[in-house]
């Protein structure tokens, strides 16, 4: 696991935080945990990348943070997806299939 | 936005944004450990785990503290206040430094203020890269007309394609006279009617000449400029329909241009140019032409097609326009201060040299102290500050002396205008010099203090970022200077020192040419002598008889008047030049070109010259008895060397009738005329006014008392011969003198000052390299002492090190200040740019502000306790 894995680039994991908002708010941990899920455990998140990306997003207004209780009963911060930022994921997923497409003409050519 | 308030509540919430922080970070931990406990590990192994794998809490959190703008200006913010700290713990240090740097930059400033309006003056126009200067040359014969006639400005003008207007003018100086104060002259330019459209100028107030305007027999009208109605006027309200008298002639005002709008040359009353019968003529180049370029054409297009209607021109006038072709040029051509760009460069090097010598002691200074920061350099970087953070900070320190050597170099600024003000005395100022500090001169002190303190801030801080955390465990905190940081200061020093020697040698030229200006004889007395000057306008006084008797009815009166010895008239005034004629000396068959003055019979007993052979001018000459002239020394050992000059003959041909030969009835000594190279005395000749009268003419009146008090009688005087007549440029024959060698005197005393200031520095500059060094050496001292060596030895050791540096300097100085000295060239009077005594005393003054700098390490090395400093690390 660990050797596949690499730190994700900044621009890609904006993009992969809002997709896992998109399905429902989270809190850090959940967040972490759920990229590594999904991406079936290439991507390794680092922490703090994670939480510097987390503060640039709220900046930006795509999500937002409120503290809850967490389902032990522990003090979280969790974070949701703004309309805004339901947006900005439309868009960064429309640039990203298009950048892959055409990285991957360029590698089959 | 958003982006704005959050950064400002991190700013000002700090402790609240932290304490979230911190609970979010240590939460994750949490819930990292409880899976991993999940899978059956132990509390703690888990939270060990789960914190290793984070990467540790306070990483973290510094990670996403440094995020975001605000973490930016809260580390300048603590840069200043660490920097302003450091500064504050070393007083001494700090006050040399920013008194170097305000000596730069306010030398530097006030020299930008003084030059700046000039290499911005745009005369007058809002666009003057699009106008153009058209002259007629005849390359054939080598002769530029510096104009062109009046109907090939009108065939110009209705066949270019490429101006899309183009306008004529001449300049002259009017009497103006009108109820509201004493006559006085004026700048008048008489201007083709479609001038200001031209220029693309418009009046404050009234209206634009119109083409009726310069049709002749038009009603004469007048424009005049702010400055004039503001001071001769009082701005009054009603001055458009005045009708006020130019050179006697009634002239209905028809408007005022703004303020500042005086193109094309300083004028100060505009009239249509209508045409005469002698402006008529077509070989007439007396007019100046200006243009506008047509949108989309360039200069080359306009001289292009400027030169082909010239060849047109040639071929249909033959007779008058063969050969002439037109040259097309920048209107900045005609300003006189295009001329002087060159020598404000030259100012600009050099008060730029000040600076760069200011900068190279504080970046010696900053470099002695980095080995004393050595150890706390390498301690932060132990605890894990980047190498651009040690260079940030370093820097920040460097713009905080800087900014103070700004701001005190703002008050020297002023000063230095001020002096510079005073030292102008009461010549008039050209329109383009601004002396006081305005916003862009501001600008440009904020600009160049911070510039200063990067320049010398950066080497030192890149060097001292450079450190390894291991210097910290040394005990003897770094010890001896590193090779390379010697190296770097000896190569400053070096700098400085070459800087320095232009700068001297620069000063030392120009003070040996104001002095020898000064102490030039001129041959006559000028104390107490009043002087001023008319011009007796063609319309009243068309014929030279009227000139006679205007002068010697004027000459009468002011020769009455209390307090008056004697009074005169002379074409030209010692050190004013001279009037050209062309002559003929009988004997010699070739024609001469000779200066000459003419004067009143009274000139040399007036100007107290005695006359070496011969006589001079008496009662009779010119009216009664035979023609005759006076020549001075230089023309008898030009023309008639070992002859004698009594009894030969010369006359004067520049008319078409053959003039009468003057017979030469005396030979008086040489009397400066004009300042150039080497104050030659050129030959001259002395006519009186009854042989060649002149239409301008200087007024002389010897005063036994201050001539301040007789001005008000002699003006009047003249008032009363001629009301509407003025006189211009009252002063003493003394202060006359005194502006004519102004510009050399005063560009010596500005390099003078700056040369100081550089020495200064430099001197200083050596004295703070080699104490360093010495200090530093301070143990190997000690050890030589108790090892035997005389206190000498010790003196020659600490000279030896100041030796590399000093001698390279010199050289590549005196080099390079060879160089520099023959662009100074123009400027020197009677010295050579190589003149040994300047580059000696310029070595001199060095060589001892040097060794200033040597001697006082040298006593303190001399003084050293051997036991003290062996125990001393």
């Amino acid at each position: 696991m660990a050797e596949a894995a690499g730190d994700v680039v900044q621009g890609t994991l904006d993009m992969l935080i809002l997709k896992t908002l998109a399905l429902e708010p989270m809190h850090g941990y959940g967040i972490a945990t759920r990229i590594e899920q999904m991406s079936r455990g290439v991507f390794k998140v680092n922490a703090g990348s994670l939480f510097v990306a987390f503060k640039r997003l709220q900046r930006e207004g795509w999500i937002a943070g409120e503290w809850r209780e967490s389902e032990n009963n522990r003090r979280a911060k969790y974070y949701s997806l703004t309309v805004r930022g339901r947006k900005q994921l439309g868009e960064e997923k429309a640039l990203w299939g298009k950048q892959s497409a055409a990285i991957a003409r360029i590698l089959e050519a | 936005m958003k982006r704005l308030l959050e950064g400002l509540r991190q700013l000002f919430g700090k402790e609240r944004a932290d304490r979230e922080l911190d609970d979010e970070v240590r939460e994750f931990v949490e819930a990292a450990a409880r899976e991993k406990m999940k899978r059956g590990a132990s509390r703690q192994k888990a939270l060990r785990e789960a914190r290793l794998q984070l990467g540790g809490v306070e990483n973290v959190k510094e990670q996403v503290r440094a995020f975001g703008w605000e973490a930016i200006v809260g580390n300048l913010w603590q840069d200043l206040k660490f920097g302003a700290r450091m500064i504050a713990r070393n007083p001494g240090f700090a006050a040399v430094a920013v008194i170097a740097l305000a000596l730069g930059i306010g030398a530097d400033t006030a020299m930008y203020t003084i030059v700046s309006g000039s290499l911005t003056w745009k005369m007058g126009l809002d666009d003057p890269s699009r106008v153009v200067v058209v002259n007629a040359v005849d390359r054939v014969h080598g002769r530029d007309f510096f104009g062109a006639s009046y109907p090939d400005f009108l065939d110009f003008r209705s066949q270019t394609k490429s101006l899309a207007g183009l306008a004529a003018y001449r300049m002259t100086p009017v009497n103006l006279s009108d109820s509201s104060a004493l006559p006085d002259m004026y700048l008048c330019v008489a201007m083709s009617a479609n001038g200001f459209a031209v220029a693309q100028q418009k009046p404050l107030i009234g209206r634009d000449f119109r083409a009726s305007d310069e049709q002749p027999g038009a009603a004469p009208t007048l424009m005049i400029a702010y400055h004039v109605w503001r001071d001769r006027y009082a701005l009054d309200p009603g001055i458009v329909g005045k009708t006020v008298r130019v050179d006697a002639v009634p002239r209905v005002v028809i408007g005022v241009m703004p303020l500042e709008r005086r193109f094309p040359e300083d004028t100060d009353l505009w009239i249509p140019l209508v045409p005469t019968a002698e402006i008529e003529k077509r070989d007439n180049r007396s007019l100046l032409l200006f243009g506008r370029l047509r949108d989309g054409n360039s200069l080359s297009q306009a001289q292009a097609e400027l030169t082909t209607l010239a060849h047109g021109l040639a071929a249909q006038y033959a007779d008058t326009d063969k050969d002439i072709t037109a040259d097309v040029e920048p209107i900045m051509v005609i300003a006189g201060v295009y001329l002087m760009r060159p020598l404000f460069y030259v100012l600009f090097a050099a008060v730029g040299f000040v600076l760069l010598i200011a900068c190279g002691d504080v970046a010696n200074m900053l470099l002695a102290r980095a080995t004393v920061r050595k150890r706390e350099m390498s301690i932060r970087v132990a605890l894990g500050a980047t190498r651009i953070s040690l260079v940030r900070q370093l820097l920040v320190e460097s713009v905080l002396l800087s900014a103070a050597g700004g701001l005190f170099g703002w008050i020297i600024a002023i000063g230095g205008l001020r002096l510079f003000d005073r030292g102008l005395g009461s010549i008039q100022k050209p329109s383009w010099l601004h002396l006081s500090l305005d916003r862009e001169a501001l600008f440009y002190l904020a600009a160049i203090s911070i510039g200063t303190g990067i320049i010398f801030g950066l080497a030192p801080a890149l060097r001292l970022s450079r450190t390894s955390p291991n210097e910290a465990i040394k005990e003897d905190g770094g010890g001896v200077s590193s090779k390379r940081g010697l190296r770097t200061s000896n190569v400053l020093v070096g700098l400085q020192m070459a800087l320095c020697i232009m700068l001297l040698v620069a000063a030392g030229l120009l003070t040996r040419s104001a002095v020898k200006l000064y102490d030039a004889p001129i041959g006559a007395n000028t104390r107490n002598v009043l002087t001023m000057r008319v011009t007796l306008p063609p319309a009243q006084y068309p014929k030279p008889e009227n000139w006679i008797a205007f002068h010697d009815d004027l000459q009468k009166r002011i020769a009455a008047v209390p307090g008056v010895e004697s009074a005169g008239v002379a074409s030209n005034v010692p050190l004013g030049g001279w009037v050209s004629f062309p002559l003929e000396i009988e004997g010699k068959a070739e024609q001469q070109t000779i200066g000459g003055i003419v004067a009143s019979n009274n000139y040399f007993e007036l100007m107290q010259i005695r006359a070496a052979r011969g006589r001079v001018f008496n009662e009779s000459d010119g009216h009664s008895g035979p023609p005759v002239a006076i020549v001075n020394e230089a023309f008898a050992a030009k023309f008639w060397r070992g002859e004698d000059a009594l009894g030969k003959r010369i006359r004067v041909t520049d008319s078409a009738t053959p003039a009468q030969w003057l017979t030469i009835v005396g030979v008086v000594p040489d009397v400066l005329q004009n300042l150039r190279d080497n104050l030659r005395h050129d030959p001259l000749i002395y006519l009186t006014f009854s042989e060649q009268p002149q239409q301008r003419a200087y007024l002389l009146a010897r005063a036994n008392v201050p001539p301040g008090a007789i001005v008000d009688d002699v003006r009047r005087e003249v008032q009363r011969v001629d009301p509407n007549l003025a006189v211009f440029e009252v002063r003493t024959l003394d202060q006359r003198m005194a502006e004519s060698r102004l510009s050399v005197s005063l560009l010596g005393g500005i390099c003078s000052v700056f040369a100081g200031i550089a020495t200064l520095l430099a001197g200083v500059g050596l004295y703070g390299v080699i104490a360093h060094a010495v200090s530093q050496r301070n143990r190997e001292i000690g050890v030589r002492m108790a090892l035997g060596a005389s206190r000498g030895d010790i003196a020659r050791l600490v000279f030896w090190q100041a030796s590399p540096p000093l001698i390279a300097g010199l050289a590549i100085g005196i080099v390079a200040a060879f160089g520099s000295a023959r662009l100074l060239r123009a400027a020197l009077v009677g010295v050579t740019s190589s003149d040994p005594a300047a580059f000696g005393g310029a070595l001199f003054v060095l060589l001892l502000a040097a060794f200033l700098g040597c001697a006082i390490p040298a006593r303190r090395a001399m003084r050293v306790d051997p036991m003290v400093a062996l125990r001393h690390e």
